[in-house]
Order: structure tokens, then C-alpha cells, then sequence
């Protein structure tokens, strides 16, 4: 699994596609996050996009890799195996990118009321939670589920919203406490939520890696 | 190992590609699968690798280590060929001194040492071709499939390819091969299936001792017919490996040619690699051969 990982990393990163989903969270914290804002406030902002960011990468990593040489790593390591480093690449990666921004949303924030540990676990488990829902709605809408890339981005988008907005999503559920905790200055880590993400995330990681050698 | 009652459709409702496919393929084996285009010969192929699951019946006893050249390779990869190669190793399970070892000695044996460090979105069609068939031979597979493998490939890198099946089936791997050259590895094979409108029957192989299926090791004790080669004015040194292992009998004070003996089921192989190789063929002669 490693060197499958190492791979697909390399994969990801010398193809320069990470770029774009990275640039989108950029802006969205640009715009959404001000210097010196309630830091609870701020990390749901952070959590929240991290979300679709989670689930474009975990497309891109899913299908920018050519069929022919999807195919010979499939031969060597099996389908499943091949398919499950592809999504786990583009969670981490973007999981990567969540860490460093919820950290410095931390740092950059206004902190009174809640300690800075406080803030940055619940932020961490949120941030998780979003990038964990992201994961399985990127990987639902890809490969091997959805393969006409017009359907899949419109899926995406789609997923990404109804995740953010649907009541009992996990995602909504730990974005929402930041946001409550900030009106009340109380940070409580969504530990909930984030086991619940983890959950889905698995399951359908598990259906997409038993499907991608029998649908394609 | 085996397939039983293999089928395969595309998609959940899609036409059926292949039907009730029972193959056996024990190790030590060549096999041949012929079949017009469209036939479901690339969907067999996809299914024995692992590449793609069978809908209906199952797969029993794929070896752990095996290796796959799809029929066309032209990637463009964001790795060299040589990064490329050293990443499949790994994948492959070796560890990363022997990865890179083993790319260097494959790209060396087909003729493509000089672009390890090109990258692969640079590459000549034949010269991808042959980081295909590399990465498949880099970690000593226990079975191969090779679809169409040999498209593409110059001559020298044919019969190399051509000696590296051998040298598989040798070591005990199971080789699974389709080309449309009819005269690719002719008699060798130690089993010919065909695929006709999604079904998959055994023919017969025709050059075939109906005694007995030899394997490789039997065929070196048995002698057959063998041809002498008279070659002169190579460029350089013979290639270190030639296909068929010959007899090398170097040249004698006087005499300029150098003769190779070698099995006639080679010579064809054995010749392709002498003139790719730049050297001059000055004389033939079989002997043992029953007219």
C-alpha cells in the first residue's frame, strides 16, 4: 500500500492538478475569514470549505490517471487495492491542507473566551468531519459510479451542497456546532460527528473499491 | 489457475462480452488466444490479469505477482521512464535498490537505456511500448498477460521480448499472449484458445506431439532439428542475451565467421536479434531435419 501511495502522490503532485482545488480554498478563506474574527466562527468557515475542496480532490485523483496505466497497476496490485490508494491520496492531501489552515485560522483569530487548545481541537474534528464527508461524496461521484465527467462535476457540486445543508449530515452537524459555539463562546469538540464521517467515509470507500473491477 | 463459468458484461445491463468461459491455466504454460477483432480477446485478457472482475463465475488461484501489457500504452505520465519503472517495481513489491536496478536492466535490454530520464509524456510510440512490456518483466511475475505486446516493438526489442516469454515460462510462470502475427512464438505454445461471438474453445495445437504437452524444460532434452548460423562484421560484441541460448563457436585463425547452433523453433528469433544487432548473416544449414 505504501509504494501504491507513493505513487499516486507523485501522481498528484507532478500533474500540478492539486492546484486548482487548493487555490478555490484559498479564496473561499480569503474571503470568508477576516483578521481578528471569533476564532469558532472562523474555523467553520475553514471546515466548511474544506468539504468540496476534499471532494474535488478526491475526484481528480480518482480519474486523471490514464487507462492504460490504470490498468497495468490494477494487474499488480489489484483493483481494489489501486482504487482505495486513489482515495486515500486525495483525502489526506487535502486533510493535510485542512490541518495547516484550521492552525493558522487559530493563530490568526480572536481567541477570547475559548483557550487556543480548545479551539484548535474542535476546529481539527470539524475540519476531519467536512474533509471525511467530502471524501465519500467525491468518491460517489466519480469512477466507478458516475463516469460521464459532465454528470460527475454536476454531482459533485450537488453532493457537496446537500452535505453541507442536510440535516443529519455529519459535516452539517460539526459545522454547525462551531457555529452555535461561537454565538455562545463554548467550544465543543464534535467527536460525533467526526466518528460518523468516518463511518460513511469507509463504507463507501469499501462499495466504490468492490465496484471499480465489476461496473467499469 | 482457473477460471470456471466466466462471464463478463459492461456495466450492470450492458451486452454479455463473454459467456461461460471454463480455462485452465496451469504454471509453466504458454498460452495463445486468437480471435478476430472485437471478439472479447482484450476483455479475456483484462479478466485473467485481474484488471476487471468477471459479472458472472469466478477466478481460483491467481498468482500474487502479476504483471499486465495493455494493447496500447501511450501514457502521458508526469514520471520519467525510469521513475516510472522504479514506482511499478515498488508496486510490484521490490524493494527500492532492486527497483531501480531492475529498470536499469530492463530499459538496458530493450534497447531504451538512453531515455531513463526522458519523460514519459516525451516518448516515441515503440519507445513507450517498451517501458510497457519493462514494467510487466521488472519484478519476475508468475503470470503475464500481454496483449499485443509486441506492436510497435523494433525488431531487436521483438526478440527480446520473445526471449523474456521464454525465459518466464521457464522460471515456471504462466505467459497468456495474443498477437496477430501468426508466425509470434509459432509451435510454441502449449495451449491455443479461441474466442468467437463471447465463447472461448480449445484448438488444438497444431505443432504439438499429440503424446504429450511438452514444457520447456522437456524441450531442451529432446533434441530437434537445429540450425547453424554463420555470422560475420557485427558492429560490436554479440548481445549479451540471445534468443534460444546458442551454441557460440567463435571464429578460428583464418576464419571470420563466427556459428551459432541453436533449436529451429529459435532460429527465426535468433536471426531477427543477429541483424538488428548490425550483424552480417553469411550462412544457413539445418541439420536433424526430418523431410
Amino acid at each position: 500500500m505504501t509504494a501504491l501511495l507513493r505513487y499516486q502522490t507523485g501522481l498528484l503532485l507532478r500533474s500540478q492538478r492539486w492546484l486548482a482545488p487548493l487555490l478555490l480554498y484559498a479564496a473561499v478563506l480569503g474571503v470568508g475569514v477576516t483578521m481578528g474574527e471569533p476564532v469558532l466562527g472562523a474555523l467553520g468557515v475553514a471546515a466548511a470549505a474544506l468539504l468540496p475542496v476534499t471532494a474535488w480532490s478526491v475526484r481528480i485523483c480518482l480519474t486523471h490517471e490514464p487507462p492504460a496505466a490504470r490498468s497495468v497497476v490494477a494487474a499488480a496490485a489489484g483493483r481494489g487495492r489501486a482504487h482505495l490508494a486513489a482515495l486515500l491520496t486525495g483525502t489526506g492531501l487535502s486533510a493535510l491542507v485542512g490541518v495547516v489552515a484550521v492552525l493558522g485560522v487559530t493563530a490568526f483569530s480572536d481567541r477570547r473566551g475559548v483557550t487556543a487548545l480548545a479551539a484548535s481541537t474542535t476546529g481539527l474534528l470539524a475540519a476531519l468531519a467536512c474533509a471525511l464527508t467530502g471524501a465519500a461524496v467525491g468518491a460517489l461521484a466519480s469512477r466507478p459510479f458516475v463516469l460521464a465527467p459532465g454528470w460527475s462535476l454536476a454531482a459533485l457540486v450537488l453532493g457537496s451542497l446537500l452535505a453541507l445543508a442536510t440535516t443529519g449530515s455529519p459535516a452539517k452537524h460539526a459545522v454547525t456546532a462551531l457555529i452555535t459555539g461561537a454565538r455562545t463562546l463554548t467550544a465543543t469538540p464534535p467527536w460525533l460527528a467526526c466518528a460518523a464521517a468516518a463511518v460513511l467515509a469507509a463504507a463507501v470507500a469499501f462499495c466504490a473499491c468492490r465496484a471499480s473491477a465489476r461496473l467499469e | 489457475m482457473r477460471l470456471e463459468h466466466v462471464g463478463r458484461r459492461h456495466g450492470l445491463r450492458g451486452p454479455w462480452v463473454l459467456r461461460e468461459v471454463g480455462l485452465d491455466l496451469p504454471a509453466g504454460t504458454l498460452v495463445r488466444v486468437l480471435g478476430t477483432n472485437g471478439t472479447g480477446k482484450s476483455t479475456l485478457l483484462r479478466i485473467v490479469a485481474g484488471v476487471d472482475a468477471p459479472t458472472d463465475g469466478r477466478v481460483t488461484g491467481r498468482p500474487d505477482r502479476t504483471a499486465y501489457v495493455p494493447e496500447r500504452f501511450p501514457v502521458a505520465l508526469p514520471f520519467t521512464a525510469g521513475d516510472y519503472l522504479v514506482h511499478l517495481g515498488r508496486i510490484q513489491g521490490l524493494g527500492p535498490a532492486a527497483a531501480r536496478a531492475g529498470a536499469g536492466e530492463w530499459l538496458e535490454r530493450f534497447g531504451a537505456a538512453e531515455h531513463a530520464r526522458t519523460d514519459m509524456a516525451e516518448l516515441s510510440k515503440g519507445t513507450s511500448q517498451k517501458v510497457a512490456v519493462a514494467q510487466a518483466l521488472l519484478a519476475d511475475p508468475d503470470l503475464l498477460v500481454l496483449d499485443e505486446a509486441w506492436t510497435g516493438l523494433d525488431t531487436g526489442a521483438r526478440a527480446e521480448l520473445d526471449a523474456a516469454v521464454r525465459e518466464r515460462r521457464a522460471a515456471g510462470a504462466t505467459v497468456v499472449f495474443v498477437d496477430h502475427d501468426p508466425r509470434r512464438l509459432a509451435g510454441e505454445a502449449d495451449a491455443v484458445y479461441e474466442v468467437a461471438s463471447g465463447r472461448v474453445r480449445e484448438k488444438a495445437p497444431p505443432e504439438r506431439d499429440p503424446a504429450g504437452t511438452p514444457t520447456g524444460a522437456d524441450e531442451e532434452a529432446t533434441p530437434g532439428p537445429r540450425v547453424r548460423i554463420a555470422v560475420s562484421g557485427g558492429r560490436g560484441p554479440l548481445p549479451g542475451r540471445l534468443p534460444g541460448a546458442p551454441v557460440v563457436t567463435a571464429p578460428g585463425p583464418g576464419d571470420t565467421a563466427t556459428v551459432l547452433t541453436v533449436d529451429a523453433a529459435h532460429s527465426d528469433a535468433l536471426l531477427a536479434a543477429l541483424l538488428a544487432a548490425s550483424w552480417h548473416i553469411d550462412h544457413l544449414t539445418t541439420e536433424g531435419v526430418r523431410v
